[in-house]
């Protein structure tokens, strides 16, 4: 039976045509649902969280997501191990959602992707993203190799990594950092970080293993065609490059 | 002219009377506030329109010209289906000016509607800006970042990217910027909804949807047709319109899955976006281009507050509204669309989607509000054309001076970095990373990866698109008449520059009072050179926009602005070419004439001098080269290619390695050979280098030169120059200038203004 993943769209998501898209070109049984059908949300096995500005990002970005009616319906099934992968806004809603990194109580978020620094601007922009824990730690990253280095694209106003230092130390120590920002030829230094986020973090996930929260979009990257190094022979309508990270999240639903 | 603006009124005394006679009454306040925006420049285009038909606008790649809402230029087939590019071109120069974020973002705004009722999918922006000299702590310095700011905002909330745009600093916009928008959008042929009710459409339904209607915006449409005056400032206010980007996003969305249904249903139905003279002004038109009247009642429009006047919900701008002509069958699953699935109420106050009249056989627009006619009029009268026959300067071509080469005792050094900071040159990377390229997963080329962003916007298909815009204004100062054929022909080259076949354009023209003889001269000329260009380049204009009153109350008007965009098509994505340099090893070749003509160039902004001599363009040749390159293109004997433009064939090289060199990679190097012996002796070494009259450089690995060579052997302008190297250094003669230093130099002046 295949294993059904649901795209969800709050009211100003903006990213969910190219995330279901690439789901499903990656093997996964992806629907889009909006937030006026969230009443079907259990009958789903995984949840996607696109880009975008959900309730405009009022408060701050991600902080009225996690309190509707769709957050609970996720919450409910990320308990029951479901996967959950946010990217971007996703991202943002999930920590403040409280599910990554989970290690407080929900809707009471210990971390947040909040604006950017040191210049407080949204950036749009080609990155990397390098993937700095076992790919075992968790199922959505197990199919990816070790070390995996992922073209994106960041388009945030909000998405440095900022929580208390004893938490930041936390989320080290007990490898709630997946994937880190990184030059192209695999390099991680601070001037590859685009907007002042602690650790160098892109990416979070909870203690669990089954939440995900990536800021950069993989998706934006997702296709030959999108890679700036495309050559002419390739097959250019291909999913590659940052398709990696949505086969093995498709991978670890129990897709193909 | 003007007599009334005090009262709030751009209407003229005669046409004033010209209106009383045939009501045989006087108007209404709600009549007269409606003839005032009908009738006004930006309606009516009543000093411009008779001119525009000098512009070819039909072809074999027209699907629509300009007749709605956007044009369509045919784009290829998939699958067995036509696929079409709505295109639209707008302004937003005066609300931009006194409220520059608001102003800029309702910009995008608007012009995303105008696609987005063609029935299309918005799949791009781009942005024509200028701005003033933004020196720190300017006015104009805060007009240029609060313009960026907002195109971003809203362009990045509602999921579009920017894919194309340009921005020049001058002193000409000093007290007017312009802010010019393009939209893009995807639709299959058949599948195109018209801006006009369908034949037997007599009781249908006008259905309002979106914002509830306040306040804002009233006289728009007017306050765009007048000279702004500082004075005013805190009035004009009131006439700019309020965006809402989060309601937009859902209503895209929400009006898509309503596309769905009618195909499903094979109804066709009108769809109009609500601009200048809101409800009024769109039922009208949607209502009058079938061939049809209107009945109004105004108290049915959803608001956000009451006690509004009538003519202010009638007439008003209120942002984010369309209008539907429906037959009456399809009407309720409509509103449940908006209202009950994509919860329109819930997402802003009191929006919604609405049914606020029908439409009548008899040709008259009657409005009623509280059961009082307030409005009854002859609908053909208040929405036809009307004309201004203006009086105009001719503006002659300068004559050419071609004296002898120029100068400086500045090292060659110096003018080179003078001219890398230029502000028309420098790196534009920090104002557009604040712009969303990326979103949707289709951008093939980003902004700034090559001359004109590229998409695939049709899933499973090789089909690329390709835009880029263009508009000297320091041309534009000079000569109106070649400023606009250079702004075609940079357009053109520019979507020639990364490999697409460029298949139609679309305009916008920022001028200044038309009732002043030299002004309207300027706009004659503009045409006239919008019209050679395009007829040469045998490529239509499916869309356009003009701007006129960008003036202050000084009387300084913005220089000549026909600022142009170009849209093109790749049958094949693969064959895309950017512009960053591949490899060490590699030889640059010069395609098209350089010219000694410098007037308008960089370079002499830089050393101090003057100059009236702009480039020619001799179409027949260039027009060669553009077809050598797709075909060296095609043949893959292109690695990179970037289209000499802003600082001439130097700059083009040093950009082309500027690119290899982001994200801490050291960069490929290039040295040029002495321009003495390539151009021999034709010109001096200034000219060779600075000109900005064309053409292209261009990258070819060195085991393709023979057959690139060969290519190349009956086309005239193609001109080895130089080699790529290793090192990140530029050498010239026996020169090494270091690339990373010039990179700075380059990157930094637009870094400061927008960090």
């Amino acid at each position: 039976m295949s294993h059904r993943i649901a795209v969800l769209v709050f009211p100003g998501t903006n990213s969910e045509e190219e995330t279901a898209r690439l789901l499903l070109e990656c093997g996964g049984d992806a629907h889009i649902v909006h937030w006026s059908k969230a009443s079907t949300l259990p009958h789903f096995d995984a949840y996607v969280l696109p880009g975008g500005f959900a309730y405009e990002d009022r408060i701050r970005a991600g902080a009225i997501a996690a309190h509707d009616e769709t957050m609970d319906h996720v919450i409910e099934g990320a308990a029951l191990g479901k996967l959950v992968l946010g990217i971007c806004n996703g991202a943002q809603i999930l920590l403040e959602a409280g599910l990554v990194p989970g290690r407080g109580e929900l809707r009471r978020p210990t971390a947040a992707f909040t604006r950017n620094g040191p210049v407080p601007h949204f950036v749009c922009m080609r990155t990397h993203m390098k993937l700095v824990i076992d790919p075992a730690r968790s199922p959505i990253t197990a199919a990816l190799p070790k070390g995996a280095l992922i073209p994106a694209w960041v388009g945030h106003g909000e998405g440095r990594l900022a929580a208390h230092e004893s938490e930041l130390r936390a989320l080290a120590e007990n490898d709630h950092i997946a994937l880190v920002y990184a030059h192209a030829d695999g390099r991680v230094d601070a001037s590859a970080v685009p907007n002042g986020s602690a650790l160098g973090a892109a990416a979070l996930v909870n203690t669990a293993g089954n939440v995900f929260a990536v800021m950069p979009h993989a998706e934006r990257d997702g296709w030959t065609y999108n890679h700036p190094d495309r050559r002419r022979g390739d097959d250019m309508l291909a999913p590659s490059g940052g398709a990696v990270l949505f086969r093995s999240f498709v991978r670890g639903v129990g897709g193909r | 002219m003007g007599s009334f603006a005090g009262a709030g009124i751009a209407l003229r005394p005669d046409e004033l009377r010209r209106i009383a006679e045939n009501l045989g009454r006087d108007p209404s306040v709600v009549e007269l506030h409606a003839f005032d925006a009908q009738w006004s420049e930006h309606c009516s285009y009543k000093s411009s329109r008779h001119l525009l038909r000098a512009l070819p606008t039909s072809g074999p790649a027209v699907v629509l010209g300009p007749s709605e809402d956007s044009g369509i230029l045919h784009f290829g087939e998939h699958n067995g289906e036509r696929y079409g590019i709505v295109v639209a071109h707008e302004s937003h120069n005066h609300p931009s000016q006194v409220v520059p974020f608001e102003g800029a973002a309702t910009g995008i705004g608007g012009i995303v509607r105008d696609v987005v009722c063609m029935g299309a999918e918005v799949i791009a922006v781009a942005d024509p800006l200028r701005f003033g000299r933004i020196v720190p702590g300017s006015h104009q310095r805060y007009v240029a970042q609060s313009v960026v700011d907002g195109i971003g905002a809203y362009g990045n909330a509602i999921g579009v990217p920017n894919l194309a745009g340009d921005v020049y600093f001058d002193e000409g916009f000093d007290d007017n910027c312009l802010v010019n928008v393009v939209a893009l959008g995807l639709v299959k042929e058949a599948e195109i909804v018209h801006s006009y009710a369908p034949r037997n459409a007599d009781g249908w339904d006008i259905v309002l949807v979106g914002k509830a209607t306040d306040a804002s915006g009233f006289g728009g449409a007017s306050f765009s047709s007048v000279t702004l005056d500082a004075a005013d400032e805190e009035s004009n206010k009131g006439a700019v319109q309020v965006p809402d980007p989060f309601l937009k996003n859902v209503l895209m969305r929400a009006s898509y899955r309503v596309f769905a249904l009618l195909r499903e249903k094979k109804i066709t139905a009108g769809f109009k976006d609500l601009g200048a003279g809101g409800i009024m002004g769109c039922s009208a038109e949607i209502c009058s281009a079938g061939g049809y009247g209107a009945q109004i009642d105004l108290e049915r429009v959803n608001v956000a507050i009451d006690g509004l006047p009538p003519e202010v919900v009638a007439i008003g701008e209120t942002q984010e509204r369309f209008i539907w002509a429906l037959p009456p069958e399809i009407t309720a699953a409509v509103l449940h669309i908006y209202n009950e699935e994509f919860t329109l109420p819930q997402i802003a106050h009191n929006a919604r989607a609405v049914v606020i009249g029908k439409m009548t056989a008899e040709k008259r627009y009657v409005m009623r509000e509280a059961g009082n006619v307030v409005m009854d009029v002859d609908i053909d009268f208040l929405t036809g054309s009307i004309r201004d026959d203006l009086p105009h300067h001719e503006i002659a071509t300068p004559e050419p001076s071609y004296g002898r080469p120029l100068v400086t005792g500045m090292p060659f050094g110096e003018v080179l970095e003078r001219v890398l900071a230029h502000h028309d040159v420098a790196s534009r990377e920090p104002l557009y990373r604040r712009y969303d390229r990326a979103v949707r997963g289709r951008t093939v080329v980003a902004r700034g990866e090559g001359d004109a962003g590229v998409l695939a916007p049709i899933s499973g298909s090789k089909l690329g698109m390709a835009v880029a815009v263009a508009g000297n204004p320091r041309y534009g100062g000079i000569d109106p008449r070649l400023a606009a054929e250079h702004a075609v022909y940079e357009s053109v080259r520019s979507v020639c520059a990364v490999g697409a076949r460029p298949t139609g354009l679309t305009d916008c023209l920022n001028f200044g009072n038309p009732r002043k003889p030299e002004h309207y001269g300027e706009l004659v000329a503009a045409i006239a050179g919008l019209a050679t260009a395009a007829r040469e380049f045998e490529m239509p204009f499916v869309s356009g926009n003009v701007s006129l009153y960008n003036e202050s109350a000084g009387g300084k008007a913005v220089p000549a602005s026909p600022v142009v965009a170009c849209v093109g098509t790749l049958s094949d994505i693969s064959c895309v070419v950017t512009m960053s340099l591949k490899q060490p090893g590699s030889v640059l070749y010069l395609i098209g004439h350089p010219q000694g003509a410098l007037g308008g160039s960089v370079v002499l902004d830089v050393l101090g001098r003057h100059d009236r001599t702009l480039p020619r363009i001799a179409y027949e040749p260039v027009q060669r080269q553009h077809d050598f390159l797709w075909q060296a293109m095609q043949s893959r004997l292109v690695r990179s290619a970037h289209r000499v433009s802003n600082g001439g064939l130097i700059v083009a090289v040093c950009e082309m390695a500027f690119s290899t060199m982001h994200c801490g990679h050291t960069g490929i190097g290039v040295q040029i050979d002495d321009p003495w012996q390539w151009t021999h002796g034709a010109l001096g070494e200034l000219e060779a280098l600075f000109n900005e009259a064309g053409g292209f450089a261009v990258e070819v690995a060195a085991k393709d030169v023979d057959a690139f060579e060969g290519l190349a052997d009956n086309v005239d302008g193609v001109y080895e120059i130089g080699v790529t190297v290793e090192h990140p250094v530029l050498s010239l003669r026996n020169e090494a200038f270091d690339l990373s230093h010039l990179y700075d130099v380059w990157r930094r002046p637009l870094a400061e203004v927008y960090p």
